[in-house]
C-alpha cells in the first residue's frame, strides 16, 4: 500500500496547471459562473478540448486505438480534479470522458465506436444523457418512453427531464423500452442525433445555471436499429456500469476543498480565524474532503487493476455528498456575505453546484441503499 | 498511490485473518460478567508470531502496523496491539508488552496498565517510557470496556526516550485512528448480523430502510476512516495524523448510538459483545484531546502553519 503520488503523476499534474493557467481567458471565471451547459461554456468548450486533446490531455488514459495513450486511470482522474476545481473548462464533454466513451468502447460494435469515440477523443462531440423521466427518477426502471420495432428502424415516443446539456448536445444515449411489460428487462440503450427530426428541447430554468437541465420530447422519432447499444437484455447491466463510473467521475471534493482554501484565507484576513470554533469547523470540512477523496482514489485504484466498480462507487458518492454539504455549511455560517453582489465567485459557483451531489446520478438515499444491500449485505427491502 | 497490500503485506493479513478465526480470538461472556474480555491467550499468540513488530520489516511497514491494529480492534477479544506494533519500534524495542500509553497527565485512569509490563508516556515537550514494577499501578473500577489503572505516584522510574516527540505523536495518532475504526467496524459487524437475524413485523430488521441507511452511512465512514488511517500510518504528516482521528472521533459518536439502538435491549446484556466494542470506542473517542483537538489542529496545520 502506498498512498503517495508517483514523481511521474505529480509532473502530470502540473501540466495540466500550466496549461489551465495558459489557455484560460482572463474572464474564466465569470464565464464558468454559467455552468457546464451554458451557451458560453459549450462555445469555449469546442474551443479548449480540441487544444487539449491536441497536448494529449483530454483522454489520456484511453487505448491508443481510440485517441488515448493507454496512460493510466490516475491521470484521468488528476485531469477531473483539476478541470473541476477549475470551473470545468471542458463543458458538458467531461462526460464522454468519464462514462460515455467507455461504455462504447466496452460495448458498442465496431461501427458505432468508429463513428462516435473519435469526435470525443478529439474534443468536439456534445452528449447528453437521457435517462429520467417525469415518473422515473429513482425508480429509473419504471421508465415509459418506448421504442417500438418498425422494420429496420425503432420509432420513439415519450418525454425524458433534467436531461443536462440537451440544449446544445449532438447525441443523446437514451434509455428506451422495447419489450412488453415494466421490468428492467425491457429496456433498451439508443445513441440518437438530436437532429433527428421530432425532438424538442426546452430549457428548465433552475438554481443551478441556464442551460443546464431540460426536458426532452420524443415524437415519433426514427432511427435505424443499429443505433441500439449492447445485446438484447444486456441494458441494464451496461446501465449500472455507466452509471458506477458516472458516480464517482466528477471530483467535486476538489472544488470543494479549494473552496474551502479561499474562505479560510478570507477569513484569517478579516481576523476571523483565530476563532477556536472557526478553526474547528474548518478542519472537520477538510477532513470531510479528504474522506471523500481518498474514497474516491480506492475506485481509481479498484479501476486501475481493471477490476469494475461496485458498492465502493456508492460509497465514495455518499462521502462526497457529505464534504459540499460540510462545505457548504461552512461558508453559510461564517462567510454568508460572499453570497450576495460580486462576492467570491469561486464560493458562488461552489454553492450552486454542490446542492446537486445529493440528487444526481441516484440521490443518497438510493445510494444507501445499494450500500445496505450490496456492501452489508442486508435484505432487501420488502414492498 | 496503490491500495492493495503488495505480496508481503496480503501474506501478513492473510494470516492474521486465519488466526483470527481461532477460538482464542472467539467471543465469551466473562465469567465474572467483567465488561472486558482481555486475552492474554491471544495477545501471547500475536507476539509469539512476530504480528507486532511487522512495522520494522520493510515490506510490511507502518502501514500494515495500523492495518494490523484495526483487524485486531475488531475482535470481540482485548489484545494490546496499537502501541506494541505502532510506538515500540520508535520509542525502544526493548520495552517489555504488553504496553500502556499514558497521555499528558500521568494520574489519569488508564487501559491496559493493569496488565501491561511497561508503559509510554506521551508529553507536550517530549517521550518517556518505563518498566512497569509490582507496585506501580493501582487497578480502578471503570465503565470502558478495558482493563484500567492508574499509576501511583512516584512509583515509576521514567527514561527520556530518544525519540521524535511529534513524529510518535502522529504515528499514535494514526495507530488510535485504525484502531478507533476497528472498533465501530467490529460493533457494526455485529449489529448487521443482528438485524438479519431479529424479525419484527413479520420481516427482518436489516429490511427496514431507516435501519439500513443509518448502518450504510456508518459504513460509508468507517470505510473513510480505515484508508485515511492507513494513510496517515504511511505518511505520518500531521495533517493527515489528526485528520484521521479526528474523522473518526466525530463520526463515532452518531455511529455508537446508533449500533445500541438498532440492537434494543439485548444490546444491554453482557450476553452480546456489542458493548465489547461500544464501550472501548466511547474511551477512544477522546483519546489524545478528541475530535475537537484534532479537527482544529487540521486547521491549525494546514493553514496556519507559516
Ligand atoms: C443537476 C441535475 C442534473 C441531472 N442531469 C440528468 C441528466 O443529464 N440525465 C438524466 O437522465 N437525469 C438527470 N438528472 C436526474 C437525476 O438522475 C434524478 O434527479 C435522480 O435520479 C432523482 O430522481 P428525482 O429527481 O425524480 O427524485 P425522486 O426519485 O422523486 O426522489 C425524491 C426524493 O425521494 C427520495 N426517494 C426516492 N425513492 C426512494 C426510496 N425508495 N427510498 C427512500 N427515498 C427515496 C430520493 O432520495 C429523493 O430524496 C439530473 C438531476 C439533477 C439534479
Amino acid at each position: 500500500m502506498d498512498f503517495d503520488w508517483t514523481d511521474e503523476d505529480r509532473a502530470f499534474r502540473e501540466r495540466v496547471r500550466d496549461f489551465l493557467a495558459r489557455e484560460l481567458p482572463a474572464d474564466w471565471a465569470e464565464m464558468s459562473r454559467h455552468g457546464p451547459g451554458s451557451k458560453e461554456q459549450t462555445a469555449f468548450s469546442l474551443e479548449f478540448c480540441p487544444k487539449l486533446a491536441a497536448a494529449g490531455l483530454l483522454v489520456p488514459h484511453w487505448p491508443a486505438e481510440w485517441g488515448g495513450s493507454a496512460r493510466p486511470a490516475w491521470e484521468h482522474f488528476i485531469l477531473g480534479e483539476e478541470m473541476w476545481a477549475a470551473g470545468e473548462p471542458r463543458g458538458a464533454q467531461y462526460m464522454n470522458v468519464n462514462w460515455i466513451g467507455p461504455t462504447l468502447m466496452r460495448f458498442g460494435t465496431d461501427e458505432q465506436k468508429r463513428r462516435y469515440i473519435p469526435p470525443m477523443a478529439a474534443g468536439k462531440a456534445i452528449w447528453c444523457q437521457g435517462f429520467s423521466e417525469p415518473n422515473a427518477g429513482s425508480d429509473l426502471g419504471s421508465l415509459r418512453t418506448r421504442a417500438d420495432r418498425d422494420g429496420d428502424d425503432y420509432v420513439i415516443n415519450g418525454q425524458k427531464i433534467w436531461t443536462s446539456y440537451a440544449g446544445l448536445a449532438e447525441h443523446c444515449f437514451l434509455l428506451a423500452r422495447t419489450g412488453q411489460g415494466n421490468g428492467k428487462a425491457g429496456i433498451a440503450i439508443f445513441l440518437v442525433p438530436m437532429a433527428t427530426p421530432g425532438i424538442d428541447v426546452r430549457s428548465i430554468p433552475s438554481l443551478i445555471g441556464h442551460g443546464d437541465i431540460h426536458e426532452t420530447f420524443f415524437t415519433d422519432v426514427r432511427v435505424p436499429a443499429s443505433a441500439r447499444l449492447g445485446q438484447k437484455g444486456e441494458a441494464w447491466s451496461i446501465i449500472n456500469y455507466s452509471l458506477a463510473n458516472e458516480r464517482v467521475g466528477i471530483a467535486r471534493y476538489e472544488l470543494a476543498d479549494r473552496v474551502l482554501g479561499r474562505m479560510v484565507d478570507e477569513l484569517t484576513q478579516r481576523g476571523l480565524f483565530d476563532d477556536p470554533v472557526v478553526r474547528m469547523r474548518a478542519g472537520s470540512a477538510a477532513a470531510a474532503c479528504d474522506a471523500a477523496r481518498i474514497l474516491v482514489h480506492r475506485t481509481v485504484d479498484k479501476r486501475s487493476r481493471g477490476e469494475v466498480l461496485g458498492a465502493e462507487a456508492s460509497i465514495a458518492r455518499v462521502a462526497v455528498a457529505d464534504a459540499e454539504t460540510v462545505v457548504t455549511d461552512f461558508a453559510l455560517d461564517f462567510l454568508p456575505d460572499a453570497f450576495s453582489g460580486p462576492g467570491d465567485l469561486a464560493v458562488q459557483t461552489h454553492h450552486e453546484r454542490a446542492i446537486v451531489t445529493g440528487i444526481a446520478s441516484g440521490s443518497i438515499e438510493i445510494q444507501l441503499g445499494i450500500i445496505a444491500q450490496r456492501w452489508l449485505g442486508l435484505p432487501r427491502e420488502m414492498r | 498511490m496503490r491500495f492493495a497490500p503488495n505480496e508481503d503485506q496480503a501474506t501478513f493479513l492473510g494470516v492474521l485473518d486465519q488466526m483470527a478465526e481461532g477460538h482464542e480470538a472467539h467471543w465469551r461472556t466473562s465469567p465474572d460478567w467483567s465488561r472486558f474480555d482481555w486475552s492474554a491467550a491471544f495477545d501471547r499468540m500475536l507476539e509469539d508470531n512476530g504480528f507486532l513488530d511487522c512495522a520494522r520489516e520493510e515490506t510490511l511497514g507502518l502501514v500494515a502496523a495500523a492495518a494490523l491494529t484495526h483487524r485486531v480492534a475488531r475482535l470481540p477479544v482485548l489484545a494490546e496491539c496499537a502501541a506494541s506494533s505502532v510506538l515500540r519500534p520508535m520509542v525502544g524495542a526493548e520495552l517489555p508488552r504488553p504496553i500502556a500509553v499514558v497521555e499528558g497527565r500521568d494520574d489519569a485512569a488508564t487501559r491496559f496498565l493493569t496488565v501491561a509490563r511497561s508503559v509510554i508516556l506521551i508529553e507536550a515537550d517530549g517521550i518517556r517510557t518505563a518498566v512497569l514494577t509490582p507496585n506501580a499501578v493501582a487497578p480502578v473500577d471503570s465503565l470502558f470496556a478495558y482493563p484500567m489503572g492508574r499509576l501511583t505516584p512516584g512509583a515509576t522510574d521514567w527514561r527520556a526516550a530518544d525519540a521524535d516527540p511529534q513524529r510518535v505523536r502522529n504515528a499514535w495518532r494514526a495507530a488510535l485512528a485504525a484502531e478507533l475504526g476497528g472498533v465501530l467496524k467490529g460493533g457494526l459487524d455485529a449489529v448487521v448480523a443482528y438485524v438479519k437475524d431479529r424479525h419484527q413485523f413479520g420481516r427482518p430488521l436489516g429490511s427496514f430502510q431507516a435501519i439500513q441507511h443509518r448502518l450504510a452511512s456508518a459504513a460509508a465512514k468507517i470505510e473513510a476512516a480505515y484508508w485515511l488511517a492507513l494513510k496517515a500510518a504511511h505518511s505520518l504528516d500531521p495533517a493527515d495524523a489528526m485528520g484521521a482521528l479526528g474523522f473518526v472521533q466525530e463520526a463515532a459518536t452518531r455511529i455508537t448510538n446508533d449500533l445500541h439502538q438498532f440492537m434494543g435491549a439485548m444490546g444491554l446484556t453482557l450476553e452480546h459483545p456489542l458493548h465489547r466494542w461500544t464501550y472501548r470506542a466511547r474511551l477512544l473517542r477522546s483519546a489524545m484531546g478528541g475530535a475537537g483537538t484534532h479537527l482544529q489542529g487540521v486547521a491549525d496545520t494546514r493553514w496556519r502553519a507559516a
